[in-house]
């Protein structure tokens, strides 16, 4: 049996940062705890830097239950950068909210472990582990603003809804192990390939349990409800983070479960999904037009998002996964960097996320207001932002698989979606009054996760050909 | 010939946007100067491209290339030729005068440098790139500064006019990116670059749809794509229906803006259609041309020269001379005779440079009076004489008195349409009366009869002002006695463009 | 000896059973227990199959989904007692802070 530690390496270190984080948390004083965000920066960047030297890596362990190649990789790099980015950006969050600040980074490191193994898991029961790690971890996140009644009901709502997917999810996986015997995915494939009769009737209802548990964790409609509740009771960063990595860790397990393992069962998935993701994006975005606050709109234009990435499923093949992983690098830089701004508005318990805070802002803080229009432009889709790019990419990739309606639809839509977001640059530089002056969260770490998030969404608009190359190669690295 | 003048031209400007955004904010006077800087190297390029460029070739020149994004396809790929050159030109001339016609700006200085400077780049980029991405990239760049300098710095009901021209222009660029998606997916290999899509050009299907219900219509692929093209070209012309941004927009932005919205932006429309949906869907081109290019226009003329006439406000009555004017362009790019596709390139260039004229002449009586009512004015040429000699000059042009530069392009456009379609022809020559009629009737109001007693002080055109509008004055005389310092540059590749279509002309 | 389908469809109406329950019961604490039985009927399920197919799997992972539904409870108890302390409260139909 191989017994080869190294695939475990990345995922490791994190678990070992967040252990010494948490362990650290008891026997240093108050008033120095600052220093556990830059120990976890450290263990973060570690990770980052073991990650780049394993690139181009294949290696399964533990009998193939873990496999870190190139897919895995790219993933694990997209949810570094994100809780890097989060743990700058709440430095001084959690300290002026009462969160405690040990336990905040330990979560977060923790939940990052968490979606590695899912990132890398090439057997179900695997994936589960991770996903529940993730979960429980981000059920504490949302919950931690304790003197904020938001902040408990958001956790409330997020911990039911989590953990009534993970009984569906759980569900589908004892369904599909019951009809081809293993939860290993490369056994699972075997099975599928094999030429015979029947398949067991209850191997789809697995895969369509599978389908409702992951419609619940990446928040497609019908199963969004909870997304924007939960988005705008969490503490700001903490919804960020969730936006992102926590969207992205799920779209990595599906893509490896549904696009290339199940794949035999493609022509089955293909009509739910091709609903799944119209009434995603449409309904996302229709929605998202009518909300009065700033933080709920961009919940629910996280919703409509998540439809364009299932444009990506559904092309599958080589370009479509090739560009929902570019989709999720682009997506990634500029939903974080507005979740970074609401919370650099943030005041003592007022959350002040409502279209009207943001009038004026862009005389009274130019660049703030500037890099906030740079995130919108990008998400609704402008060149040569990275927004368009990741969009171009997935509706190239629709046309290109023969779903040419599905592309225009995506077109239309993401018209549709210039609507509410361009109102907040409306706001922005339009209108007068709004919040005055400084907030009480000013501090430079999160300026800098900010301006790296605007850096990031120029840089791969204008260039994207080397993020474009690795997402083609973590792609192939599945096959 | 590969040469990277045309590269410096389109990012010169980008880096004084950038220079401009590092300038401490309150030093006005730097901003101010160091945006003039910026513009003067890209006006002396292209006086260099003037002098240099040949006029007997029909291809591109001055080109360069690079890889961009090769996984794709897709390059950067810039060049002129004779249809973009007399465009950029006009833009970089443009471009520099109005820095100066936009100093007398205080709200939030740098800001509008920084986006006037991103918009110059885009403008440039647009009628040099031959890449249809790096196009449609430098089509959307330019949007958005022009989105936040009207809704910023505009007038009263800025934010509306700027959002509606938002809506607008994305609606069509919408379209025109699912047209281009529709090109490049069939054109092998797969490419966005112009000049491989408009040699393969007669691989593109002109079967009728199996759906279409007309035979004796053709609506093939082409006619798709070409419609597509045509609606978000048409948006910014702005053609007739489409034409109800225009006058929110202008009468909103500030003068510089409303200046470069008429002079560059307007253009784009016509460059648009003559550099894609000409060479790349010829046959598309020969079965819609007289609908919705040649009668268009002519109803563009007719209808823009009526709602003109009724306007109260001036600076809406120049707004809509302007989509009067755009018509003769759309009414000559139909005839495929040689007059009529020079004239209208030639009435491209000189709408340009005549509107911009109306433009900073409204800009400088607005900036006094601060209104801008036809009917509140009255006798002002024996107050302010050198200003209302300029005007005459403008109005004369506009309305196209022969010996300026607005009689050539007018008579060049209405001989060749003339030839092919003679109605036509007749309905476009009703509108220089009617552009005569109101014009005249303005300067009577405006300019003559009784001084209205609240202008009696009103002080005269300043130095700044008179900087700005001599150089195009200059030039709309010298055009209007020697047309062919221009039209020497467009004849060649006009004449080309015209041969790929006469052949496809229902008969 | 049983057949494999009495099991299956045994834990698919407690399954059933937990759904139901988690979507019309009023009160938090049952509503956490309704999942506990979703979660319950899917280890019967493992079981079941584990038994038919001869292979030890499955009841390896009823002991991973044990651990995993006692780490959910305590976390859901944990913020259940959170926000008991804010509202007084345990109907999930009196959250109302936020739009359900």
């Amino acid at each position: 049996m191989d017994a080869s530690l190294i695939p475990l390496l990345p995922g490791a270190q994190v678990l070992l940062t967040a252990l010494v984080v948490m362990l650290l948390d008891l026997f240093i004083d108050e008033h120095e705890r600052g220093l556990l965000a830059w120990i976890s920066l450290l263990g973060l960047a570690l990770c980052g830097a073991e990650a780049i030297l394993l690139w181009g890596s294949s290696e399964g362990t533990f009998g193939d239950t873990l496999l870190l190649d190139n897919f895995a990789l790219f993933f694990t790099q997209i949810f570094i950068a994100v809780a890097a980015l989060t743990v700058l950006s709440s430095m001084r969050y959690v300290r002026e909210t009462g969160i405690h600040e040990g336990e905040f980074y330990s979560l977060i490191l923790f939940a990052t472990t968490g979606m590695i193994v899912m990132a890398a898991a090439n057997d179900l029961m695997v994936f589960f582990l991770g996903l529940e790690t993730m979960s429980v971890a981000v059920y504490v996140l949302t919950g931690m603003w304790r003197s904020s009644a938001r902040s408990s009901e958001a956790a409330m709502k997020y911990f039911l809804m989590g953990a009534f997917a993970t009984g569906f999810l759980l569900y589908g996986i004892a369904l599909i192990y019951g009809a081809t015997g293993s939860t290993n995915l490369n056994q699972i494939s075997a099975y599928l390939l094999e030429p015979q009769g029947q398949w067991p009737p209850y191997l789809f209802v697995g895969g369509l349990l599978l389908l409702v548990g992951f419609g619940f964790k990446v928040g497609a409609v019908p199963f969004h409800f909870w997304i924007p509740d939960v988005y705008e009771g969490a503490p700001t960063p903490v919804t960020g983070f969730m936006a992102v990595a926590v969207k992205a860790a799920a779209f990595a397990a599906w893509a490896r479960i549904l696009m290339h393992e199940l794949s035999p069962l493609d022509s089955d998935w293909a009509l739910p999904l091709r609903v799944l993701a119209i009434a995603t994006m449409t309904i996302g975005n229709l929605l998202a037009i009518s909300q009065p606050s700033v933080k709920r709109m961009l919940a629910y234009s996280s919703i409509a998002h998540a439809g364009y990435l299932l444009i990506g499923i559904v092309a599958g093949e080589e370009w479509g996964s090739t560009s929902l992983l570019f989709y999720l690098a682009t997506y990634a830089p500029a939903t974080f960097g507005a979740f970074a701004v609401i919370t650099l508005l943030t005041e003592q318990d007022k959350p002040k996320e409502d279209y009207g805070h943001f009038a004026g802002l862009g005389f009274k803080r130019p660049f703030v207001a500037m890099a906030m229009s740079l995130f919108m432009l990008s998400l609704a889709g402008f060149p040569p932002l990275a927004g368009f790019t990741g969009k171009f990419h997935i509706f190239r990739s629709a046309i290109i698989a023969g779903h040419t309606d599905l592309a225009i639809i995506g077109v239309l839509n993401s018209l549709l979606s210039v609507i509410y977001y361009l109102r907040v640059i409306v706001m922005m530089y339009m209108n007068e009054g709004g919040v005055k002056g400084k907030s009480f969260i000013e501090s430079p770490y999160l300026y800098t996760a900010v301006g790296l998030a605007a850096a990031a969404t120029i840089y791969l608009g204008v260039l994207p050909m080397r993020t474009l190359e690795w997402s083609r190669s973590a792609f192939s690295s599945l096959f | 010939m590969e040469h990277n003048v045309l590269t410096y031209m389109i990012f010169i400007p980008l880096a004084g946007a950038v220079v401009v955004l590092l300038l401490p904010s309150q030093s006005y006077h730097l901003i101010r100067w160091v945006s003039a800087a910026v513009t003067v190297p890209p006006l002396l390029m292209a006086s260099w491209l003037y002098a240099n460029f040949d006029t007997t070739t029909v291809g591109f020149q001055f080109v360069q290339k690079a890889a961009w994004i090769p996984a794709y396809n897709i390059q950067y790929f810039v060049g002129v030729d004779g249809v973009s050159i007399s465009m950029v030109l006009l833009t970089a001339l443009l471009s520099f005068l109005c820095i100066f016609a936009s100093f007398g700006i205080d709200k939030a200085v740098k800001g509008y440098f920084a986006l006037f400077l991103l918009l110059d780049a885009g403008m440039m980029g647009v009628f040099c790139a031959l890449d249809f991405f790096l196009f449609y990239i430098f089509w959307e760049v330019m949007l958005l500064p022009m989105y936040f300098l009207i809704g910023i710095w505009g007038g009263p009901r800025r934010e509306y006019a700027a959002i509606k021209f938002f809506l607008y222009t994305l609606f069509g660029s919408v379209l025109m990116l699912l047209a281009i998606l529709a090109l490049y997916f069939n054109t092998n290999p797969h490419t966005f670059d112009m000049t491989v899509m408009m040699a393969q050009a007669k691989n593109y299907s002109t079967q009728s749809l199996p759906f279409w219900p007309f035979n004796e219509l053709r609506w093939g692929f082409q006619h798709v794509v070409w419609m597509a093209m045509f609606i978000g070209f048409a948006i910014k012309i702005p053609a007739f229906p489409f034409h109800t941004w225009l006058p929110d927009a202008h009468v909103e932005a500030p003068t510089a803006i409303s200046v470069i919205l008429a002079g560059v932006l307007l253009k784009m429309g016509t460059y648009g259609i003559l550099r894609i949906n000409y060479p790349m869907l010829p046959v598309a081109t020969a079965d819609m041309a007289y609908w919705l290019l040649g009668a268009l226009g002519a109803w563009n003329i007719i209808y823009g020269a009526l709602c003109a006439m009724a306007q109260t406000d001036l600076k809406k009555l120049v707004a809509y001379s302007s989509v009067s004017h755009m018509g003769y362009v759309m009414l000559g790019m139909a005839s495929f005779t040689t007059q009529g596709i020079n004239g209208a390139v030639l009435q491209m260039f000189n709408h340009g440079t005549i509107t911009a004229m109306l433009f900073l002449l409204v800009g400088v009586i607005y900036d006094r009076a601060h209104h801008r009512n036809i009917e509140g004015f009255g006798g002002l040429a024996a107050v302010m004489p050198v200003y209302t000699g300029i005007t005459a000059l403008a109005f004369f042009a506009s309305m196209g008195l022969p010996g300026l530069s607005g009689f050539i392009s007018e008579v060049l456009v209405l001989l060749g349409v003339w030839q092919k379609y003679p109605g036509l022809a007749i309905l476009g020559a009703t509108g220089v009366i009617l552009t005569a009629g109101y014009l005249l009737w303005t300067v009577q109001r405006v300019y003559l009869g009784p001084t209205n007693e609240k202008y009696k002080t009103i002080p005269e055109i300043d130095g700044r002002e008179i900087f700005t509008l001599v150089p195009l004055g200059a030039i709309v005389i010298l055009v209007g006695v020697y047309p062919s310092v221009v039209l020497d540059l467009l004849r060649t590749s006009l004449d080309n463009l015209n041969q790929i279509i006469i052949p496809h002309l229902p008969s | 000896m049983v057949p494999l389908d009495y099991y299956l469809i045994l834990s698919a109406i407690i399954f059933a059973i937990g759904v139901v329950g988690v979507l019309i019961r009023r009160n938090l604490i049952i509503v956490l227990m309704s999942i506990e039985l979703m979660l319950n009927a899917v280890n019967l399920t493992f079981i079941a199959f584990a038994n038919s197919l001869g292979s030890m799997d499955g009841q390896v992972i009823v002991f991973f989904v044990m651990a995993v539904a006692a780490a959910e409870a305590v976390i859901g108890l944990a913020i259940v007692i959170s926000v008991f302390r804010h509202r007084q409260s345990l109907d999930p139909q009196e959250m109302q802070l936020l739009k359900w």
